[in-house]
C-alpha cells in the first residue's frame, strides 16, 4: 500500500480532507488528519497536503492540534509561503486561556524552524517568558534557543538575555535549567553563560528541586566555575557531597566531574572524591541496563589510571555473567588484569581461564591475552593455564596463545623455556595469518631451543609459492636468517632456496627488498649478520615493573562523563598488544605503545600511528651527569623520586649491576601548543657502564651503534620498525666520564624548550638522589 | 621528600588542555543535547531492511536518513564482533538500546554525556511501558498520537523536560485520543509544589499496601564455591489515599543505611539506596525517618543493595556426565537451605543440554521435569518446595553418533524461586503512619517476598 499507492492515496486523503461532511463531524476529521499522519511516518510524500492541513489547524481539539503541528513542522521548510498562513492560527493559540494551548503553540512555532517566520515569533516568545504558566515559560526560554540555532549569526536581543538570565531565578526548576541550556546555546560564541559566584550559589541551593536531568546539566555547567578561595571551595565541596553517591549515575558521574574540575589544584581532594564515588561506580557496574553497566566499566577504567589499586578488593564485581555481551567482558577482562594481586591472582586466572573457551571468538582471545597480561607479573601460573589452552588444538585459541606467549615472551624473557617447549606441533592448528606470524618469530628468535624448529620452517617455504600473506613472507625470511644463524648446518639450505624464490620470483617489492637485504647482508660476513639480526633482544637482566604507574587525575578528568572513554580506541594502548613486540608484523598497530591518542577505529589507529614516525620531528639530546651515588639507589626510592616529578621509568637493571640502566618516559606539555598534538613524549635512558667495563663498554658500545646503523636500513624496507627503540640503541658511544651517569634522551615530537626543561629537573632528581645516598 | 611539586608544576607534564581528543570526537562544552530519536524495528532476518517506527528530530541540525546509516553499522559492527553501544558514522554518533524487537536509537553530534543518553532511553521505554502495558511494534502504531505527544513532552530541543509517567499521564491520554473536544483541565502537577501527586483524590476505603521485595543474586563456580551473591531489594507502594496525606515508615533496627558510614556489628548494610523523589531527604539524612506525601496508586518507595555473603536458598548440586556419540547423564540434587517453616514456590531448574541431544528420559522424586529443546533446556518444576527438603532428578538424553563439530558453550544453571512472608536481610517493616487533614483512618498492609533474580550455578560440562 505505502510506496505503490503513493499518489493515489494522497489524492484519496486530499478528498476526505476537504470534505465538508469530514469537517463537520469533528471524530471522522480528526481520524482523517490521523491517516494522513501515519502514512507520512511510513514514508509517503504527503506534503501536497500541506494547505489543506493548514486549514485544519483551526480546531478546538487540542489532539488535533498536535497531529496538524506534527505534519507541519515536517513539511514547513518545503512550503514557507503557506506556513505564513499558519502563523496567524499560531499566534491567537499563544492568547488562548488555556496554557497547554499556549505552550503548544509557542513550541511548534519554533519548530517550524522557518528563518523567515522569525519576526513573527519573537513577540509571542518574550510574552511567553512572562507567562503565568510555568509549562509555557519552559517551552519559551528553550524558544529563544531555537531561534538563535536558526540564526547562528545573528545575535538575541541583550534584553532577552537579560530576561533569561533573571530567569534563572523561576520558581520552576525545569524553566531554571532551561534558561541555562538556552543561555548555553544563545552565548556560545562568548563560551557560554557567564558563572559567577551569586549565579553559582543560587544554583547549587536549588539543584536538589530539579530531576537528574537537570541536576546533570547543572552539573556540567558549572564546571566552569572557579571559587575565589578555598573556604568557598570546601563549602561547595560538602553541598556536593551528597550527589556524589548519587545513585543515579548520571549524577553521580557529573558531580564527580565537578568535584575534579574545581579541585584541579587539590589532588588530596580528587582522589578522596574517586574513593567516595568507586562505591556508586561500582552499583552503576551491576545495573539492569548492560548499556549503563558498560558505562560504568569504561569509567572505572579511566578511574584506574590514577589509582589503580582502587578497586582491587572488589574484584569478583566483574567476574562476566554468562549471557553478558561480548564488549562488555572485554572491558572487564581488562580491568580483572587491572586489579590483579598476590591475593586475588588465582581466583582471577581461574576465571578468565574458564572465558578462554567462550563460543565468542573475541571474548576467548581477549581472555588469552588478559592472562598473558598478568603473567608479566604471575608468569608461572599464566603460562600454565596457556600451554593448557594448547592441549585444546582450537585453532582460534591456540592462535592466541602463541601471540601472547611472544608478547610475554619479549617482557619476561624468562619465560622463554616454558614456552618453547610448549610450542611443539602448534603450527599444525594454527590457521590465522597472526597467530602464524607469531610463531614464526618464536620460531626465530629462540630457534636454538626448539628441536624441531627447521622442520616446521621448511614445509612453510617449501609452501612459500602458495603463500598468500606478505606478512608471513617477510616474517618467514627473518626467522629463516635467525635460524641460520644458530643451526647453520639445518637450515644453510632451506635459506638458500627460500632466498632465490624471494629475489628471483616473488612479484612483492617489499619482501623482494627484504630477502635482498639479507642476501647482501650475508655476504657482509656472519658477524655483520648476527649484529643486524640479533641486536633487537629483549634484555632479560631488566627487572619488569609490576603494575601501571598512577596517572594523574588531570590526564583523563576531561573525558570523563563524555562518549569518550565507551570508544574502543581510548582503551590504553599497552592493554591490548596484538603485535608482535618489535613491531614486525604488518597488521599491527605500528607504535602504538607509544601513542597516547585515542583512536575511535582500528583504522584511524593505523594511520596516526604511520604518520607518528616521522624522523624529522624528533628531537635527540645526551647529556653526562656527575651522580655515581645514584647507582647504589633501590629501584623503588628512584622509582618514588621520579614520579614525583611524573616521570615514569618503565624498567631498570638490579641495583649496582653494571651496565647499570635505567629507562624512563614522560609526556610533557608542548611550550608552543597551538597545534593538535599539544604534548610530547620524551623517552629516557640512564646509563653507566661503570669504570671497570669502560672499555669493553665502549667497545660494545661502537658495535651496537653500527647495528643500529645497520638496523636503521633494516627500517627503511620494512618501514614500521619503531625509531625511537633504535635510538636508544644508537647512544652509546664510550667515552663518558669516570663514574658519570650518561643521560640519553629523545623527545616526540620535538620541542627544545620542553625537552630543555625536562633534562634540568631530571638532573635535579639525580643530583639530589646522589647526595642523600653520599 | 626529594623533589617538590613545586618543580612537577614548572614542567607540567600533563596539560589541563585536553590532549587527546579523538578526531571524530569534537569536545565541545555543550554536550548534553541529542539531535534525532529514532525508533526502528529490528530487520527480518529474509530482509536486511528496518523500519522507521517513530523519528523525532529534536535539533534539526543532524541529517533525518543519517538512520539509513544505523542498521548496516550495526551489522557490520556484529559480524566483526565490535558491537558496542555507541557506534559512529561520520560525526554523528549513534546511541542504542534494543527493546524486544525495537531499536531504540539516539544520534548525537557532542561528545554527549553516555550514561544520561542511556538513562533518558530507558526513560522513554519505561514511560511507554506504562503508557501501552507493553512497548512493540503494536502498540507503537497502535498509539501513534500519544507516542508523538509524549516524545513532545519528554524532550524539547534535545533536552529531557518533563519525564514522570505519573504526571504525564494527567494530561496525556489515551482516551485524549478518543475525542474530547477541548479537553482544557491544567494538570496542577506540571507546577505543583508536589509535582507527583494531584489534589483532589478521592477513595471509599483508605488503603495502602507494602510490598518488601528481595532478588538474590547469586553465581556459584563449578566447583561449588560461591563467586558472588547480593542481595536487590525493593519496597513497592500501591496507595489508595484520599487528599494529601503524610506517611511515616519505620524499619527495624537492624537496618542501617550505608550512607550513614556507621557500622555497628550485626546489622544490615545496604548499599545503593534509591528513594522516590517523594521521600524527604533531609529528613532522612538527619534521623532516619523515611517521610513523605506517597504517589497516588503503585509506585516503588526505595530500593536497596545489599552486598553480603548470602546462603544460596536453593543449593544445586549436579553432577553431568557426556559420553560422546552415545548419550548424557544428568543428576541434579536441589536443597532448601532455609527455615523449615517457609516454602518455596514455583520453583524451576534450568538445566542446559547439548544442543543436538534427543529422546529425553526423566525421573524425578517431586515434581515434574520437561524438555524445551527450543532453549536447549531441562526445566524442572516443583511447584512447593519446603525448607530443609532435598529433591533429585535425573534426565538421560541421546547423543547423535555423529557429533557436533562447533564449540559449545558452558551455560550455567539457572534456578527460579519465590518464598513469601520471608526476607533473606531480615528488614521489616515496624510501622506505617498515615497523617491526613480531613483525619480518615487508613489500613497499611505488607507483604514480603524473596525471589531469585540473577541466579546462575556453574557447571563443569
Amino acid at each position: 500500500m505505502p510506496y505503490l499507492g503513493g499518489e493515489e492515496t494522497v489524492r484519496e486523503l486530499r478528498r476526505a480532507l476537504s470534505n465538508p461532511n469530514v469537517q463537520s463531524d469533528p471524530l471522522r476529521y480528526r481520524n482523517t488528519i490521523l491517516k494522513v499522519i501515519r502514512t507520512m511516518s511510513q514514508g509517503v510524500d504527503v506534503s501536497g497536503l500541506f494547505s489543506e492541513m493548514v486549514k485544519a489547524c483551526a480546531t478546538v481539539d487540542v489532539v488535533q492540534k498536535k497531529l496538524v503541528y506534527v505534519f507541519l513542522c515536517s513539511y514547513a521548510t518545503l512550503n514557507p509561503e503557506l506556513s505564513l498562513l499558519v502563523i496567524n492560527t499560531l499566534r491567537k493559540d499563544c492568547q488562548d486561556p488555556n496554557p497547554m494551548v499556549r505552550s503548544l503553540a509557542l513550541r511548534n512555532m519554533t519548530n517550524l524552524r522557518l528563518p523567515s517566520l522569525v519576526e513573527y515569533v519573537e513577540q509571542p516568545l518574550t510574552a511567553g517568558l512572562r507567562d503565568r504558566a510555568a509549562c509555557v515559560r519552559r517551552v519559551a526560554v528553550l524558544g529563544w534557543a531555537k531561534l538563535h540555532n536558526l540564526h547562528p549569526s545573528s545575535e538575541i536581543d541583550a534584553a532577552v538575555v537579560n530576561e533569561l538570565y533573571s530567569l534563572l531565578r523561576d520558581p520552576d526548576p525545569v524553566v531554571m535549567v532551561n534558561c541555562l541550556r538556552a543561555l548555553e546555546e544563545i552565548l556560545k560564541e562568548e563560551g557560554g553563560i557567564a558563572i559567577n559566584k551569586p549565579i553559582t550559589h543560587h544554583l547549587l541551593n536549588r539543584l536538589k528541586e530539579c530531576d537528574i536531568w537537570g541536576q546533570s546539566e547543572v552539573l556540567r555547567v558549572l564546571q566552569r566555575y572557579r571559587p575565589q578561595s578555598e573556604d568557598e571551595l570546601f563549602d561547595i565541596l560538602s553541598l556536593l557531597d551528597s550527589f556524589l553517591v548519587s545513585p543515579h549515575p548520571p549524577v553521580m558521574a557529573a558531580t564527580l566531574s565537578l568535584f575534579l574540575s574545581i579541585s584541579s589544584n587539590l589532588p588530596v581532594i580528587s582522589l578522596a572524591a574517586l574513593e567516595r564515588v568507586s562505591g556508586p561506580l561500582l552499583a552503576a557496574c551491576g545495573s539492569g541496563s548492560r548499556e549503563m553497566r558498560f558505562a560504568a566499566v569504561c569509567h572505572i577504567q579511566l578511574l584506574l589510571r590514577s589509582v589503580p589499586g582502587l578497586l582491587g578488593p572488589h574484584y569478583k564485581r566483574f567476574f562476566c555473567g554468562y549471557a553478558e555481551p561480548a564488549y562488555i567482558k572485554e572491558r572487564k577482562m581488562q580491568v580483572l588484569v587491572e586489579l590483579v594481586n598476590d591475593e586475588n591472582v588465582a581466583m582471577i586466572l581461574d576465571e578468565l581461564k574458564g572465558y578462554c573457551t567462550d563460543v565468542n571468538t573475541d571474548t576467548a582471545q581477549a581472555a588469552i591475552s588478559a592472562i598473558g597480561r598478568i603473567g608479566r607479573s604471575y608468569s608461572d601460573r599464566c603460562l600454565q593455564i596457556l600451554t593448557g589452552l594448547l592441549g585444546l588444538k582450537q585453532d582460534h585459541i591456540t592462535s592466541a596463545v602463541v601471540q601472547t606467549m611472544r608478547d610475554l615472551v619479549w617482557v619476561c624473557p624468562q619465560c622463554s623455556d616454558t614456552v618453547c617447549l610448549a610450542l611443539d606441533g602448534c603450527e599444525e592448528t594454527l590457521q590465522d595469518i597472526q597467530g602464524r606470524q607469531a610463531l614464526l618469530w618464536l620460531l626465530g628468535v629462540y630457534g636454538e631451543r626448539i628441536s624441531t624448529a627447521p622442520y616446521t620452517l621448511e614445509v612453510l617455504i617449501d609452501r612459500v609459492r602458495s603463500e598468500a600473506s606478505l606478512g608471513i613472507k617477510m616474517e618467514l625470511l627473518t626467522a629463516t636468517m635467525r635460524l641460520f644463524l644458530c643451526r647453520p648446518a639445518e637450515t644453510q639450505d632451506m635459506l638458500g632456496r627460500l632466498l632465490h624464490y624471494c629475489i628471483e620470483e616473488e612479484t612483492d617489492m617489499c619482501v623482494r627488498d627484504q630477502a635482498l637485504l639479507y642476501y647482501r647482508l650475508l655476504h657482509c660476513g656472519i658477524e655483520k649478520t648476527r649484529e643486524v639480526l640479533q641486536g633487537r633482544r629483549s634484555d632479560p637482566s631488566l627487572g619488569v615493573l609490576i603494575g601501571r604507574p598512577a596517572k594523574p587525575v588531570s590526564q583523563w578528568a576531561r573525558c570523563f562523563n563524555t562518549l569518550e572513554p565507551l570508544s574502543q580506541g581510548a582503551v590504553e594502548a599497552e592493554s591490548d598488544s596484538r603485535g608482535s613486540p618489535e613491531h614486525v608484523t604488518y597488521n599491527s598497530k605500528p607504535n602504538a605503545d607509544l601513542s597516547d591518542t585515542l583512536s575511535c577505529s582500528h583504522i584511524e589507529e593505523v594511520h596516526s600511528g604511520a604518520e607518528k614516525i616521522e624522523e624529522v620531528d624528533c628531537a635527540w639530546i645526551e647529556e653526562c651527569v656527575r651522580c655515581p651515588a645514584v647507582l647504589h639507589c633501590s629501584p623503588q626510592s628512584l622509582q618514588a623520586a621520579m614520579q614525583l616529578v611524573n616521570i615514569q621509568t618503565l624498567a631498570f637493571t638490579p641495583q649496582q649491576m653494571l651496565p647499570w640502566r635505567v629507562y624512563l618516559y614522560t609526556h610533557t606539555q608542548r611550550s608552543h601548543s597551538m597545534d593538535a598534538p599539544n604534548t610530547t613524549l620524551i623517552l629516557g635512558e640512564l646509563l653507566c657502564t661503570g669504570e671497570a667495563n669502560q672499555k669493553s663498554g665502549v667497545k660494545k658500545g661502537t658495535a651496537d651503534s653500527e647495528a643500529g646503523a645497520e638496523g636503521k636500513e633494516d627500517q627503511l624496507v620494512r618501514k614500521e620498525m619503531d625509531a625511537t627503540a633504535d635510538r636508544l640503541r644508537v647512544s652509546e658511544d664510550g667515552q663518558e666520564e669516570e663514574e658519570g651517569i650518561k643521560v640519553i634522551l629523545n623527545q616526540q615530537p620535538k620541542d627544545d624548550d620542553a625537552l630543555r626543561q625536562f633534562l634540568t629537573i631530571l638532573i635535579t632528581v639525580l643530583n639530589t638522589l646522589s647526595s642523600e645516598k653520599d | 621528600g626529594v623533589c617538590h611539586s613545586g618543580s612537577s608544576a614548572s614542567i607540567s607534564p600533563y596539560p589541563v588542555a585536553s590532549s587527546s581528543v579523538t578526531p571524530t570526537l569534537t569536545m565541545s562544552p555543550f554536550a548534553t543535547s541529542m539531535n534525532l530519536l529514532y525508533c526502528l524495528l529490528s530487520p527480518h532476518l529474509s530482509n536486511f531492511a528496518s523500519k522507521v517506527l517513530i523519528c523525532r528530530n529534536y535539533k534539526g541540525d543532524v541529517d533525518m536518513s543519517e538512520i539509513d546509516h544505523f542498521m548496516p553499522l550495526l551489522m557490520q559492527h556484529e559480524e566483526e564482533g565490535l558491537l558496542c553501544p555507541v557506534m559512529s558514522h561520520g560525526n554523528v554518533h549513534f546511541m542504542w538500546i534494543k527493546h524486544s524487537n525495537l531499536y531504540l536509537v539516539a544520534t548525537t553530534n557532542k561528545n554527549s554525556n553516555a550514561s544520561l543518553v542511556y538513562a533518558f532511553l530507558y526513560k522513554l521505554v519505561e514511560v511507554f511501558t506504562e503508557y501501552f502495558k507493553e512497548l512493540e511494534e503494536e502498540s507503537i502504531q497502535d498509539n501513534f498520537v500519544v507516542v508523538y505527544e509524549l516524545l513532545d513532552e519528554l524532550m524539547d530541543f534535545g533536552f529531557p523536560q518533563t519525564t514522570d509517567s505519573k504526571i504525564l499521564q494527567e494530561y496525556i491520554t489515551q482516551e485524549g485520543a478518543k475525542l474530547e473536544v477541548a479537553k482544557s483541565k491544567v494538570p496542577t502537577t506540571v507546577t505543583n509544589a508536589v509535582s507527583w501527586r494531584s489534589e483532589g483524590i478521592k477513595y471509599k476505603k483508605n488503603e495502602v499496601f507494602i510490598d518488601v521485595i528481595e532478588s538474590i543474586n547469586v553465581l556459584v563456580n563449578a566447583n561449588g564455591s560461591v563467586m558472588s551473591s547480593d542481595i536487590v531489594g525493593s519496597i513497592k507502594l500501591k496507595t489508595m489515599l484520599s487528599g494529601m496525606p503524610e506517611l511515616r515508615l519505620g524499619l527495624n533496627d537492624r537496618v542501617l543505611f550505608g550512607l550513614t558510614g556507621r557500622d555497628k556489628g550485626k546489622t544490615v548494610m545496604m548499599e545503593d539506596v534509591k528513594f522516590h523523589q517523594c521521600v524527604r531527604l533531609s529528613r532522612f539524612e538527619s534521623d532516619r525517618t523515611i517521610s513523605f506525601i506517597p504517589p497516588d496508586g503503585e509506585s516503588e518507595l526505595m530500593s536497596y543493595r545489599i552486598n553480603t555473603h548470602v546462603k544460596p536458598l536453593i543449593w544445586i548440586e549436579s553432577v553431568i556426565e557426556k559420553f560422546s556419540h552415545s548419550r548424557v547423564e544428568i543428576m541434579v540434587k536441589a536443597k532448601g537451605q532455609f527455615k523449615k517453616q517457609s516454602v518455596a514456590n514455583n520453583v524451576e531448574v534450568r538445566v542446559p543440554v547439548p544442543s543436538d541431544a534427543d529422546s529425553p528420559k526423566f525421573k524425578t522424586s517431586t515434581g515434574n521435569a520437561k524438555y524445551v529443546p527450543e532453549k536447549n533446556l531441562v526445566v524442572w518444576t516443583i511447584k512447593s518446595f519446603p525448607g530443609g527438603k532435598e529433591f533429585l532428578m535425573r534426565a538421560h538424553f541421546g547423543l547423535p553418533s555423529v557429533e557436533n563439530e562447533e564449540a559449545e558453550s558452558k551455560p550455567p544453571i539457572t534456578v527460579k524461586f519465590e518464598i513469601p512472608y520471608f526476607t533473606v536481610s531480615g528488614i521489616q517493616v515496624r510501622y506505617m503512619k498515615i497523617i491526613e487533614k480531613s483525619g480518615y483512618q487508613a489500613l497499611p498492609w505488607v507483604r514480603y517476598i524473596t525471589q531469585s533474580g540473577d541466579y546462575q550455578l556453574r557447571t563443569n560440562v
